[in-house]
């Protein structure tokens, strides 16, 4: 297994171990466009909370047709998988996510707990004065709970870990573009989650060793490239299995995985106005891409400067925003020919049923993908 | 008297005035020569004070057509989910969308393409989205707004920010709407819509505070819903608003005062959850059949900005009363440029309006207060697979007022809009089941 899949494995165990050492709170977050940097700068270990699923027993008594990973994040708080957190906040953003929040924080009234409200009108120029607003809320409850000042040097050295990690990470990522990479679809997967749920300058420490590995490492043999978007996951199965079939994902436009680092935080003298900046200016997922559609464009661009042969859209089961956001996404790429492959999913890879069709899929596309197959076709 | 009557009853009289507004919009909007816009028109009271636009919405056409004609729903749905929209966004999106690829409406007439879109802020995430439906199908100017949240009391801090932002949002359709189409915004026109909500929702507060306080009911949800768009999503000029929502105040109340029931054997007072299921709404005269009636829910009475008890037991409308709601401004704001009326629209509190939305989503045992407010016995709430808006804490909602002693039934189904999933036959069964575990026997057919 490698480094990385075993550390999101080890998560619970990396938290514990980090709380034990340090003596600080473990702060657990739902959605994408938590500010990290905030609750860092304070002292805080912010872990992303990941789906996993495991036979559920539990939420059933609190949800109704949720999407699979709010339903299982749920699940695992009733299993008691988290209860060495301090405490949670969520982002306004997605309701099923929202409704884990609430749930947990109904059935688990003991934990700490805040709601951030984010516009979801990101572009408008008031935007960034309420986030800047109640990012101050948040910073002052934050200082409450842990008694602790969050001065402007803690929110310095916050940024600064934060964009390296994310200096790091798009090194690595940009190994991709390679027509031979060093670095596989999974792997990369495995060491983006692993990222959210650790601490930065831990983490920081181990990419840059794994950067000195890269450079040693014998590429990958050049094959079908495959863009991965659609609703988060927790896991790399899917890249697993297109490797297995011989194809690799090299680019992906999920919020678990390029949208968590894409873009930094640009410092300015006010600290959180270039925090509100960062978060309202990321790579829009559904529900903030809402006005000028971002969304569509960003995944052509990707798919182009990676140079993909094809697009696996994966759509978790009741996931009304990439449900409501496909429409635009599958017209833009229709109108560029792109091929692509639309399933849904849960949280869990329905594996039989996905084989077939990614295999079928890749049957289509290796006819365009002329890098593999070669410049000029032997007439039939 | 019928079987099982325990209280007089009679037709509704404001009934024909009702039918006789709903014509009039209807012919009005046929011969519509205006530009059409994709909005949220609850909350549009702008939109009157332009002349030549007029702005309509999905929700209640998808509501409509989910009732009228379910195979053209079924293939509007298909219509749309073909070309990417999944089967588990709000029914009533799916509903109408379908209808711009297809090219008409249920009725086969030409479908009233969308010419811009204005804001559609909401809590429910299928709500928040549906201005992208029309946009994505075809450029067109889109103006977006936020539904600002926070948890717990009213916080001034939070809300200016908040204020500015919904007031720059605001701000910037009117101006906007000036320019792209050239038409000035009357200002005494909107100030004029403003107050009119504000006296409708002085009779809306009355009539729901009669229904939750009078036994046997004056009047069930069935009725209220029958009348409850005429003024909002029916428009109708703010005279007739008034003057009509007033005959209805004014009836209600002196059934009240005459115990004149809605329905005559009432003898179980049942509530529900957000909007009901609108493709089959039998189930109502269905549960009256057993003296139960509606009540309606949150949603229901969002007409009078929800209710909530005074410290002395009675019961008022939301934003009497401190800290949960904040009232609006004073009726003699003085209002002099438009940036002083679009702020007066919104009120102090930046979470305004959804106050029914905020209660059931924030506050899921709300529920329970309602349920005691509206002195009921029992409640029966929808288990949507679609929209989330509609599911959203459903269950806890039900587990609350289980807890609280209230009895509940669950049923499922896709969404008020869609009836796919529902399985009418085993709703029923279930109702009749309800019923006897109740010991409450079918008092007529
Ligand atoms: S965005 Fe989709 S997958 Fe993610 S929490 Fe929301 S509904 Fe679920
Ligand atoms: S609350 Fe329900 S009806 Fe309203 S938009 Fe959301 S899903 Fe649709």
């Amino acid at each position: 297994m490698d480094q990385f899949k075993q550390l999101v494995e080890n998560r619970h165990a990396y938290a514990q171990s980090w709380k034990a050492r340090t003596g600080g709170k473990v702060l657990g977050w739902y959605e994408p466009y938590f500010p990290e940097e905030l609750a860092y700068a304070a002292g805080i270990l912010p872990v992303r909370l990941l789906a996993r699923h495991e036979p559920d027993d539990r939420s059933e008594k609190w949800m109704y047709a949720a999407c699979y990973p709010a339903r299982d994040i749920l699940n695992q708080f009733l299993k008691g998988r988290y209860d060495y957190l301090d405490g949670m906040v969520t982002v306004e953003g997605c309701q099923w996510m929202y409704h884990a929040f609430e749930s947990t924080l109904r059935s688990r009234p003991e934990f700490w707990n805040h709601y951030l409200f984010l516009p979801d009108y990101t572009d408008a120029p008031t935007s960034k004065t309420v986030l800047r607003s109640e990012l101050q809320v948040f910073q002052e409850k934050l200082e409450a709970w842990t008694g602790r000042t969050v001065t402007d040097a803690d929110l310095d050295w916050a940024i600064e870990v934060y964009n390296k990690n994310r200096l790091l990470l798009r090194q690595i990522y940009e190994l991709r573009r390679a027509q031979e990479p060093v670095i596989l679809g999974s792997e990369m997967m495995h060491l983006i989650l692993a990222d959210q749920v650790m601490d930065k300058a831990e983490m920081n420490e181990i990419l840059e060793r794994f950067l000195e590995e890269l450079e040693q490492r014998t590429p990958h043999r050049d094959c079908i490239r495959l863009m991965l978007i659609g609703s988060e996951t927790s896991d790399a199965a899917l890249e697993e299995m297109a490797e297995s079939l011989g194809a690799n994902v090299v680019v992906d436009e999920l919020d678990t995985g390029s949208s968590y680092f894409w873009n930094n935080v640009l410092p300015q003298k006010d600290r959180l106005m270039a925090l509100a900046l960062r978060y309202l200016g990321r790579p829009h997922n559904p529900i903030k891409d809402n006005n000028w559609r971002r969304r569509p464009q960003h995944i052509f661009e990707l798919y182009e400067d990676f140079s993909a042969d094809g697009v696996i859209i994966a759509k978790q089961i009741y996931c009304h925003l990439h449900g409501t956001d496909n429409y635009a996404v599958w017209k833009l790429l229709r109108e560029r020919n792109i091929p692509y492959l639309f399933f849904e999913r849960d949280t869990t890879l329905p594996e039989e049923e996905t084989r077939l069709r990614l295999e079928s899929f890749l049957t289509v596309v290796r006819q365009g993908a002329t890098h593999v197959c070669g410049w000029h076709k032997t007439l039939a | 008297m019928s079987q099982g009557q325990r209280w007089k009853t009679r037709p509704l009289e404001f009934w024909a005035k009702a039918k006789e507004l709903r014509a009039d919009w209807q012919k009005s909007i046929e011969k519509q020569d205006k530009v059409v816009g994709q909005g949220n028109t609850g909350f549009a009271d702008w939109s009157a004070a332009f002349p030549a636009i007029t702005v309509i919405e999905d929700n209640p056409a998808g509501a409509m057509i989910s009732h009228k004609n379910p195979p053209f729903a079924r293939k509007s749905r298909l219509a749309c989910e073909i070309r990417g929209w999944g089967r588990e966004i709000c029914g009533y999106h799916n509903n109408c969308w379908g209808g711009q690829f297809l090219g008409c409406q249920d009725d086969g007439t030409p479908f009233p393409y969308r010419r811009f879109v204005v804001p559609f802020p909401c809590v429910c995430d299928s709500h928040g989205k549906r201005g992208q439906q029309c946009r994505d199908f075809e450029a067109m100017p889109q103006w977006m707004a936020d539904q600002c949240i926070y948890f717990g009391p009213r916080d001034a801090r939070r809300d200016e920010p908040m204020l500015e932002h919904k007031t720059w949002c605001q701000l910037k359709v009117v101006n906007d709407i000036e320019r792209i189409f050239g038409q000035p915004l009357d200002e005494e026109e909107y100030i004029r819509q403003l107050d009119t909500v504000s006296v409708v929702r002085a009779y809306a507060q009355e009539i729901s505070v009669l229904m939750a306080q009078t036994i046997p009911t004056p009047l069930s949800v069935k009725d209220l819903y029958s009348v409850y768009t005429i003024g909002g999503l029916t428009k109708v000029n703010p005279d007739d608003t008034i003057a009509f929502w007033k005959l209805v105040r004014d009836e209600v109340k002196w059934r009240a005062d005459n115990q004149i029931a809605a329905v005559g054997n009432e003898r179980f007072r049942w509530i529900e959850a957000h909007p009901p299921s609108w493709h089959m709404l039998k189930y109502y005269r269905y549960l009256e059949k057993f003296g139960a009636v509606c009540l309606g829910s949150q949603y229901s009475h969002m007409m009078s900005g929800g209710l909530q008890r005074r410290e002395d037991g009675t019961i008022s409308g939301n934003w009497e009363l401190e800290p949960k709601g904040t009232a609006p401004y004073p009726a003699d704001t003085p209002l002099a440029t438009r940036e002083d009326i679009v702020r007066y629209s919104f009120g102090p509190d930046a979470r305004y309006p959804y106050t029914f939305k905020i209660d059931e989503y924030l506050y899921p045992d709300k529920i329970v207060e309602f349920a005691g407010m509206m002195q009921a016995d029992g409640a029966l709430l929808g288990l949507w697979r679609c929209g989330v808006g509609c599911t959203m804490t459903r269950k806890e909602q039900a587990m609350r007022l289980r807890d609280a002693g209230y009895q509940v039934l669950l049923y499922e189904g896709s969404q008020p809009g869609d009836r796919t999933d529902l399985d009418e036959k085993q709703f029923f069964d279930r109702l009749d089941g309800w019923m006897e575990s109740l010991g409450l026997e079918r008092l007529e057919d």
